[in-house]
C-alpha cells in the first residue's frame, strides 16, 4: 500500500486487497469525522469561485447579457462555448462509466465513480449556461412544449430545441446514472456508520437497500439499462450540440463532421479531465494499489486515440474549406490560421493533437507530471477549439462589412471560472461524502480474480 | 454652471422672498409660509435651505396651462386618437428653408417626413431635419431666463429691457448690434429693418460658421453682383465638381439629389450623366463620381486655370512650371462636347476667385439656362451689415452697450483669435436667445431661452428663393420667446405675439386674399411664387489677375480644411444622440471626429486610426487622434466642425474636438505626431472589399453594361429542392437603386426615428452593438491612396426561404402571409441564433436596457411601433405599422390595399427605395425588379431576398484610363 510510482505492467488492482479491506477503506474515507486538511485547502478556493458565479449571475439577470464580451456580428460567446466545453467533459465521464460497463471492461471498476462524478457535475456547470446565455432567461420555459392559453408551441426546426431536450433527458438520466449505481455503496456506508447522524443521512440516500437478492437483480438490471441508454444518450447530446453549429449556414459551421467531430472532442476532454482527477485523488486518498499504472495507460491510450481522431477532423476542416468554393470559407480559414485569432487556431491544434502524441511512448504513459501536463494541455486545447469554432466564425461573416472582433469582458471570465469552482467544489463534495470508488464492482472484481486464481 | 445646478437655485431665489413661492407653500404647508415671511438670519437660511430642497419641485407643478388638465369632454374634431395629424412647416439649416411635414399623434409631433411641394424637399428630407424632433423635445432645453447665471422673471428681463430701449432712444442705437445667423426669413428681416430705422446707428451682423461667403464673392467678381447659382443636374450631361458640396451642404441638395438620380441609372434615363469629381478630401458627390480625380488646394486651383485656359477666350495659360495631369486633355474635350448641357461646379469652402473662374467657364460653355440658371440671393448675409470682426473689434473698443445675439454660438464658433469671450465681456447688456444654455449663452449677461421652431411662427425662404411660413407643431414645452417676439420686444414693450407678426408681413404680400392665401400657404407649407427671379446679369470680361489670383500654397505643406461635420453641422447639433450616432458617410465614426489624413501621410509619420496628433496653424493648435481616409488628398488634412462644445447639453459636452481654434487662420500647417491613443468608433472595422465583391455588390461600366446587358444580372436561378411562396395576395417587396444611393444617411435617421431605434453611445458602439436597422455599407476598392468608393443601404432581405426562421427555437421570428419577414418581440427569448444565421447581418440585440435610456422623453416615441425591451432582437420590418395602416384604410374603402411608402422610401432625396406590392406586375417595384440591373446580395445562399438591388453602373469616360477599371467579373 505505499506509495509507488505507476507501472506500466501493474495489475488492474494489487495483490492482496480484499473485499473486506477494499470496502473497509473506502468506506473510511466517506466516514472520517474531519475531512483532510488538503480537502480544506482545495475546497476554499473552489467555494469562493462559486461564490464568484453566484454574483456574476446576479448581475447578468439585473444588468443583461451587455455585461458580456457579445456583440455584433459574435452574437454568441462564453455562454455557448463553455457550454459546449462542459458538455464534452461531462460526456468523457460517461462514455467511460457507461460504454466501458457495457463491455465488461475490468478496468474501469475503481475509476467510474470519479467518471461519474465528472459526467454529473459537469453536466451541472454545462446545464446553467443555456439559460444564462438567453437574452431573457427568465423564460427560458418557452422552450417546453407547455399548453398555454396561445396555444404557442417550440419551432421543431431549430437546432437549439433539440439540443435543449437532449440536454435535459442527458442531465436526468446522468442525476438517475449515478444515483443508481451509488445505491448499494451507500447502503454499505450506512451500515459501517457509527454516530446517529450519519446513519440517519445514509440510511435516506440509501433509499432502504438492504442487499436482497432481489434487490441486487433490479440494481443490476437498472444500472445496466441505465447505461444502455446513456451510452447513446450521450453520442446524441454531442451530436446535436454538434448541430447547433452545422445546422446554420454560418461560415465555419456548416459542416457535416461536426456531430462525429464533437463526439470525438467530448471523448478527448472526458479522459483529460478523469486523468486530471484521478491523478491527484489516488495520491491524496492513497488509492495507488486501486487506481494502478494499468489504468492510466489504458486511459493515456484511449486519449491519444481520441487525439487522433480529432486530427482527423482537423485535417477534413481544411480539406473540405479547399475542396469548397466558398470564398467566406476560404476567408474564415485564412484569418483562423493566420489572422488576428492564430493563437486560437494553433493552440488547439498543438494541445489537442501534437501533444498527446507524447503518449506513443510508453513511459510518458505511466509518467504522472508528464500526463497531468498533456491532459491540462488537451483541457485548454479543447477550450480553444471551442472557441475557435464559437468566436471566429461569427466574427467573419459573408459581407466583410459585417466583420468584427470579440473580447471576453471580467465576467465572462468571472463566469467561466466560477463553473470551473463549482465542478471542482462539487468533485470535492462527492468525494468527501459518498464513496469515492464503486465498492460493489469492485468487490465482484476482486471475487472474480479470486475465483480466477483459485481455478487456476 | 450646468442645467441641474440652475434648478437648485432658483428654489433658493424664490425661498428668499417670493410671494408666489410664499402663497404656494402656504396652500401646502401653512406653518411654514409663517416663517418664510419673516426675516433672514443665518439658522433660518439653513432651514430653509433644507425645506427648498424638499420643495424643489413644487414650482414645477404650476403651468399656464393647469386649467387645461381636465379630460375633453368634447374632443377637438382634428385629433382622433391612435391616427396622426400632419402639419406643413419647414427645416431651417444655415437660414435656409427645406419645406417638412411633421406627423402628430394626439398632439404629439413624433415623425417628421419632407413637404412634396416644396422646391428644396419635393418629398424628400435629410438626417438633420428629422432628428430636429430630438432637438424639440430636448431635456437640456433651457426652461427659464438667467441674469448672470441667476434665474430671473421674465418680468424683469423686460424691465432691464424698458430701461435700455430709453437709453436707446437717446443716442438713436449707437450702442445697439444684432447678431444673427444668416437670415432668409421676410419677417425678421422686415422686424431688424424696422429695428435698424428705428435705431438708425444700430448695425446687423450675419454670421455663420459655415459661410457661403466665397460663392457670394465670387459672383460679385464674375458677374458684379452677388447672385445664387441654381444647377439643374438633370439637364446636364457632364458635371464637373471641383471639392463640390452639392449633395452633402449646399442649399438645395436634396432636389439636387434628386436630379443628380435621375441621370444616374442606364434603364431609366436617355442618357447617363457623367460626374467628374476633382477635390482635396472625398465628398458624397466625389465618392459616386464616374471620374474622382484628387487634387490638394492648389492643384486644384491649377487645374481650374488650365480647363478656363482651355474654354474661356482671353484666359490666361496656367503656370507652366507645375505640371498638368494627363486626364486634363480627354476632360476638356468631353467638356468642349458637351457644350450647353454641362456644369462646372465649386465648392462654398472653395475661394472666391474658383467661383469666379467657374461661372467664366459655364458662361463659355453655354449652360446657362439648360444645366443652370443664375438667381437672385436668396439673403442678404455677407454683402450686407456689419462683419463679425469688426463686430467684435468694436465690443472691445466698449462702444457697444446692447447686444443681442439670435440663435448664434459666436463664443464656440467665432475663430478663437478674435476673442469674442473677452469682447462679450464688454459689453454691458448682452442679450442670448438660444435653445440651450450654450457658451455664448452662459456668458450672456441676459440668457433668454428660444422656443423652437415647431413652438412659434416664423417664415424662411429655400434655396431659390421660395418662401414657407413655419407655423407652430406644439404649445411650448419650455417658456421661450421667439426670434420674432425677442426683435418685437425690442421695438415696443407692448409687444406683438409672432403670430400677429407673421401675419402682417404676409398680409402685406396676399392683398385682398389674405385668408385664402394665407391657408394655402400654412396646408401646402409653400408661399406661391415667391421664388426670386432670374438674373439678367451678364458675366464681367474676366479681369487679368483673376487667373492667377487663387491662392497658391506650396505644395509640401499641409493644408488643413476645415468642413461642416456630415452629422452635426456647425455643432447646433452636437446635443442629438441620433445625429451623434449616425455613421459618417465615408468613414463610418460616430461620436467623434478625428483629423483626417491620407494613407500615404500616415505612412509618412507613423500613424494610424486613432493615435493621437497636434496640428497647428499659426501658432494655434490642436491634439487629436487621426483617421486614415482612403482617398484624401495627401497635403491636405480635414477636420470636421461642430464638436467638442463646452455646453452643449449632456449628450454633446466634451464629445470630440473642437476645431473652431484653427478657423481663419493663414499659413500652412504642421501635424505632429503626440504619444497617445483614443479608441475611436466606426461601424465598420473592414474597408476593403472582399475579393467576392460582385456577390454582394455588383458594379460595372456603361460600356460594358451596353455590350453585355445581362452581365449585371442574375445569370441563372439556383436549383432548389423546395421552395414555398407565400400564399397572401400581396408580395410586399424592395428594389434599392444603387445607382442613385449617395450615401447620406437620411434613411438611416428615417428609419430610426420611425421605429424607435435605439441610440447605444460611443462605448457600446466600440463593443459593436449599434442598433440600427438599416446601414449603408461602404466599401472601397482599389488603390487606397485613390479608391473607387460604394455605397449600398443594407436592411432586412425579408427572404423568402429565411435561414433566421429555422433556427428560433420558440418561433419568434416567422414569415406571414405576404411574405414579411417578422419578428415577434413578445416571442423573443433572445438566443440570437437567428442573428448568427443570417447571412446579411441585419438583425441587431439589446444587450442592455437601452430603450430605458434614451435621451428624450416618453411621449417623443411613435406609438404605432413596440419599444423593445433588453433581450430581445430587433430588425427592420418593412415598416409594417405603415402596411397595417394602409391595410386597414383599404379595408375601410373595401379595396385592395394600395400603395405603402416604408420610411426609408420617403426620406430618401434619390428615390433609391422603391417599396411595394411585387405581385402587382403594375408596380414599381415589379417593374423595377424586371430590369436587367437587378440582382440578389449573396444570391448562392438560396435565401430568394425579397429586397433586391439594381447593380451599379459607372460612365466612365473611355479616354481617360485609370479612372475607374472593370470590375473583375
Amino acid at each position: 500500500m505505499s506509495a509507488r510510482t505507476p507501472r506500466l505492467d501493474d495489475p488492474v488492482i494489487a495483490a492482496g486487497i480484499s473485499m473486506a479491506s477494499m470496502t473497509d477503506r473506502i468506506c473510511a474515507i466517506t466516514l472520517r469525522e474531519r475531512p483532510f486538511v488538503w480537502w480544506w485547502i482545495a475546497f476554499a478556493p473552489c467555494l469562493a469561485l462559486t461564490a464568484l458565479l453566484a454574483v456574476a449571475i446576479a448581475y447578468l439577470f439585473c444588468r443583461g447579457i451587455g455585461i458580456w464580451g457579445v456583440n455584433w456580428p459574435v452574437m454568441w460567446g462564453f455562454a455557448i462555448l463553455s457550454y459546449v466545453w462542459w458538455i464534452a467533459i461531462a460526456s468523457g465521464g460517461t462514455i467511460i462509466s457507461a460504454l466501458f460497463f457495457l463491455t465488461r471492461s475490468e478496468w474501469r471498476d475503481s475509476i467510474n465513480r470519479i467518471a461519474e462524478s465528472m459526467m454529473l457535475f459537469g453536466a451541472l456547470a454545462a446545464g446553467i449556461y443555456p439559460i444564462l446565455h438567453l437574452g431573457r432567461p427568465w423564460l427560458f420555459y418557452w422552450l417546453f412544449f407547455y399548453p398555454n392559453s396561445m396555444t404557442l408551441w417550440a419551432q421543431f426546426r431549430s437546432p437549439l430545441l433539440w439540443d435543449f431536450w437532449a440536454l435535459l433527458t442527458y442531465v436526468l438520466a446522468s442525476v438517475l446514472f449515478w444515483y443508481f449505481g451509488l445505491l448499494p455503496d451507500l447502503a454499505s456506508v450506512r451500515d459501517r456508520a457509527v454516530s446517529r447522524g450519519k446513519r440517519r443521512f445514509y440510511g435516506v440516500l440509501a433509499c432502504g437497500f438492504r442487499g436482497s437478492r432481489l434487490q441486487w437483480t433490479h440494481m443490476r438490471a437498472a444500472y445496466a439499462v441505465m447505461a444502455a441508454i446513456m451510452a447513446p444518450v450521450v453520442v446524441s447530446i454531442h451530436s446535436i450540440v454538434g448541430l447547433d453549429f452545422a445546422g446554420a449556414a454560418t461560415p465555419g459551421w456548416h459542416s457535416t463532421e461536426f456531430p462525429p467531430f464533437f463526439v470525438c472532442g467530448a471523448l478527448l476532454s472526458g479522459f483529460a479531465i478523469t486523468l486530471l482527477l484521478v491523478i491527484p485523488l489516488r495520491r491524496m486518498l492513497h488509492l495507488q494499489d486501486m487506481m494502478t499504472g494499468r489504468h492510466l495507460d489504458v486511459l493515456c491510450k484511449l486519449l491519444l486515440t481520441s487525439s487522433l481522431c480529432i486530427a482527423y477532423a482537423y485535417l477534413m476542416d481544411a480539406f473540405t474549406t479547399f475542396y469548397g468554393a466558398d470564398p467566406a470559407e476560404h476567408e474564415l480559414f485564412r484569418m483562423r490560421a493566420f489572422g488576428e485569432y492564430m493563437p486560437v487556431y494553433w493552440g488547439a491544434l498543438v494541445f489537442n493533437c501534437l501533444l498527446p502524441q507524447l503518449f506513443w511512448i510508453k513511459r510518458v504513459r505511466v509518467h504522472t507530471p508528464g500526463i497531468v501536463a498533456i491532459c491540462l494541455g488537451v483541457v485548454i486545447g479543447m477550450w480553444l477549439e471551442r472557441y475557435e469554432i464559437v468566436v471566429t466564425s461569427l466574427a467573419r461573416p459573408h459581407l466583410s462589412s459585417a466583420w468584427g472582433a470579440f473580447h471576453g469582458t471580467f465576467w465572462d471570465w468571472a463566469t467561466l471560472f466560477g463553473t470551473i469552482g463549482m465542478f471542482l467544489g462539487g468533485i470535492l463534495l462527492a468525494v468527501r461524502f459518498v464513496p469515492v470508488v464503486s465498492m460493489h464492482e469492485m468487490r465482484e472484481l476482486i471475487a472474480s480474480r479470486t475465483a480466477a486464481e483459485s481455478g487456476a | 454652471m450646468n442645467h441641474a445646478s440652475d434648478r437648485l437655485w432658483r428654489s433658493l431665489e424664490e425661498a428668499g422672498g417670493n410671494a408666489d413661492f410664499i402663497a404656494r407653500v402656504s396652500q401646502e404647508f401653512p406653518n411654514l409660509a409663517a416663517s418664510l415671511a419673516a426675516p433672514i438670519d443665518r439658522r433660518r437660511a439653513l432651514k430653509l435651505m433644507a425645506a427648498s430642497l424638499l420643495m424643489n419641485g413644487l414650482p414645477g407643478c404650476d403651468s399656464k396651462l393647469s386649467e387645461n388638465l381636465i379630460p375633453a369632454v368634447r374632443v377637438p374634431s382634428n385629433i382622433v386618437p391612435a391616427l396622426q395629424n400632419s402639419y406643413a412647416t419647414a427645416h431651417v439649416l444655415g437660414g435656409y428653408a427645406t419645406g417638412i411635414v411633421v406627423s402628430h399623434y394626439m398632439g404629439r409631433p413624433v415623425k417628421v417626413a419632407g413637404n412634396p411641394h416644396h422646391p428644396a424637399s419635393l418629398g424628400a428630407i435629410d438626417a438633420f431635419a428629422q432628428a430636429s424632433l430630438l432637438n424639440f423635445y430636448d431635456p437640456d432645453r433651457a426652461a427659464e431666463i438667467a441674469h448672470r447665471g441667476i434665474p430671473a422673471a421674465r418680468a424683469d428681463f423686460e424691465t432691464a429691457l424698458a430701461a435700455q430701449r430709453l437709453s436707446l432712444g437717446a443716442d438713436r442705437g449707437a450702442g445697439l448690434r444684432i447678431l444673427t445667423g444668416t437670415v432668409t426669413s421676410p419677417t425678421l428681416i422686415a422686424q431688424i429693418r424696422a429695428l435698424l430705422e428705428q435705431y438708425p446707428r444700430a448695425q446687423w451682423t450675419q454670421w455663420e460658421p459655415i459661410s457661403r461667403d466665397a460663392v457670394m464673392q465670387g459672383a460679385q467678381l464674375a458677374y458684379g453682383r452677388p447672385l445664387e447659382l441654381i444647377p439643374r443636374l438633370e439637364q446636364a450631361d457632364i458635371l464637373v465638381a471641383i471639392d463640390s458640396d452639392l449633395l452633402c451642404s449646399a442649399p438645395g441638395r436634396l432636389r439636387y439629389a434628386r436630379e443628380f438620380a435621375q441621370r444616374r441609372n442606364p434603364n431609366r434615363t436617355h442618357a447617363m450623366s457623367r460626374i467628374y469629381a476633382i477635390e482635396p478630401t472625398p465628398t458624397l458627390l466625389g465618392s459616386v463620381a464616374d471620374h474622382r480625380f484628387i487634387a490638394g488646394p492648389a492643384q486644384l486651383a491649377h487645374i481650374l486655370v488650365a480647363l478656363a485656359a482651355g474654354i474661356v477666350d482671353g484666359a490666361s495659360a496656367p503656370d507652366p512650371a507645375r505640371s498638368l495631369p494627363d486626364w486634363i486633355v480627354p476632360l476638356l474635350e468631353d467638356m468642349k462636347g458637351a457644350r450647353g448641357r454641362i456644369l462646372v461646379h465649386v465648392g462654398a469652402s472653395q475661394p472666391a476667385e474658383l467661383h469666379a473662374l467657374a461661372h467664366a467657364i459655364n458662361d463659355a460653355l453655354g449652360g446657362r439656362g439648360v444645366s443652370f440658371d443664375l438667381i437672385e440671393p436668396v439673403s442678404n448675409a455677407g454683402s450686407a451689415g456689419q462683419p463679425l470682426r469688426s463686430l467684435i473689434a468694436e465690443m472691445q473698443s466698449g462702444r457697444v452697450q446692447n447686444l443681442l445675439i439670435i440663435d448664434s454660438n459666436p463664443l464656440y464658433s467665432a475663430p478663437a483669435a478674435w476673442n469674442f469671450e473677452e469682447a462679450l465681456r464688454q459689453v454691458s447688456f448682452s442679450v442670448a436667445l438660444a435653445q440651450h444654455p450654450d457658451e455664448t449663452a452662459q456668458a450672456a449677461a441676459w440668457f433668454v431661452p428660444q422656443t423652437h421652431d415647431w413652438e412659434t411662427w416664423s417664415d424662411a425662404r429655400a434655396f431659390d428663393g421660395t418662401a414657407s411660413i413655419l407655423q407652430p407643431q406644439a404649445l411650448p414645452l419650455y417658456d421661450g420667446l421667439g426670434a420674432v417676439e425677442m426683435l418685437e420686444l425690442y421695438r415696443a414693450p407692448a409687444a406683438r405675439s409672432a403670430e400677429q407678426v407673421v401675419r402682417g408681413t404676409w398680409k402685406r404680400q396676399f392683398g385682398d386674399g389674405f385668408d385664402a392665401a394665407w391657408h394655402e400657404s400654412l396646408a401646402t407649407g409653400v408661399v406661391p411664387d415667391t421664388a426670386c427671379a432670374k438674373s439678367g446679369a451678364r458675366l464681367r470680361a474676366l479681369p487679368a489677375q483673376l487667373n492667377s489670383s487663387a491662392p497658391i500654397n506650396d505644395d509640401a505643406a499641409l493644408t488643413v480644411l476645415l468642413r461642416p461635420d456630415p452629422s452635426l453641422w456647425d455643432g447646433r447639433f452636437a446635443n442629438n444622440p441620433w445625429l451623434q450616432e449616425l455613421p459618417r458617410p465615408l468613414t463610418k465614426l460616430v461620436w467623434d471626429n478625428p483629423l483626417l489624413i491620407a494613407p500615404a501621410l500616415a505612412a509618412r509619420l507613423h500613424l494610424e486610426n486613432g493615435d493621437l496628433a497636434r496640428v497647428t496653424v499659426a501658432r494655434s493648435s490642436v491634439t487629436a487622434p487621426v483617421w486614415i481616409m482612403p482617398g484624401q488628398a495627401p497635403e491636405c488634412i480635414t477636420a470636421w466642425l461642430g464638436s467638442g462644445r463646452r455646453a452643449a447639453g449632456s449628450i454633446g459636452d466634451g464629445q470630440g474636438i473642437d476645431y473652431y481654434p484653427l478657423t481663419q487662420l493663414p499659413g500652412a500647417a504642421t501635424l505632429q505626431k503626440q504619444p497617445g491613443h483614443v479608441r475611436l468608433a466606426s461601424t465598420v472595422h473592414h474597408n476593403l472589399l472582399l475579393a467576392a465583391s460582385q456577390e454582394v455588390l455588383r458594379h460595372g461600366t456603361l460600356s460594358d453594361y451596353l455590350a453585355h446587358p445581362g452581365v449585371a444580372s442574375t445569370a441563372q436561378p439556383e436549383p432548389h429542392i423546395y421552395r414555398t411562396a407565400p400564399p397572401g395576395a400581396a408580395a410586399w417587396a424592395m428594389s434599392i437603386d444603387l445607382n442613385a444611393c449617395i450615401g447620406c444617411n437620411a434613411c438611416i435617421v428615417a428609419c430610426q426615428a420611425e421605429n424607435n431605434i435605439s441610440v447605444v453611445g460611443k462605448d457600446q458602439v466600440l463593443a459593436e452593438r449599434e442598433m440600427h436597422w438599416l446601414r449603408i455599407d461602404r466599401y472601397f476598392a482599389g488603390d487606397p491612396d485613390a479608391p473607387e468608393s460604394f455605397f449600398q443601404p443594407v436592411l432586412c432581405m425579408h427572404c423568402e426561404q429565411a435561414p433566421c426562421e429555422n433556427v428560433c427555437p420558440v418561433g419568434a421570428t416567422v414569415h406571414d402571409s405576404e411574405g414579411l419577414n417578422v419578428m415577434v418581440y413578445n416571442r423573443c427569448v433572445g438566443t440570437r441564433f437567428c442573428s448568427n444565421n443570417c447571412p446579411y447581418k441585419v438583425r441587431r440585440f439589446n444587450f442592455l436596457p437601452y430603450a430605458r435610456e434614451q435621451h428624450r422623453p416618453p411621449q417623443s416615441w411613435n406609438p404605432d411601433v413596440t419599444v423593445r425591451v433588453r433581450g430581445v432582437m430587433e430588425k427592420c420590418s418593412y415598416c409594417v405599422q405603415r402596411i397595417a395602416e394602409a391595410r386597414i384604410a383599404a379595408d375601410r374603402e373595401s379595396r385592395p390595399i394600395g400603395a405603402v411608402r416604408t420610411a426609408c422610401q420617403s426620406a430618401c432625396p434619390t428615390r433609391a427605395f422603391t417599396f411595394g406590392n411585387s405581385a402587382d406586375p403594375d408596380s414599381e417595384v415589379a417593374r423595377r425588379k424586371s430590369s436587367p440591373l437587378n440582382f440578389s446580395m449573396l444570391e448562392r445562399q438560396g435565401t430568394a431576398p425579397r429586397t433586391t438591388y439594381e447593380a451599379l453602373i459607372r460612365n466612365p469616360n473611355p479616354a481617360i484610363g485609370a479612372g475607374r477599371k472593370a470590375p473583375p467579373s
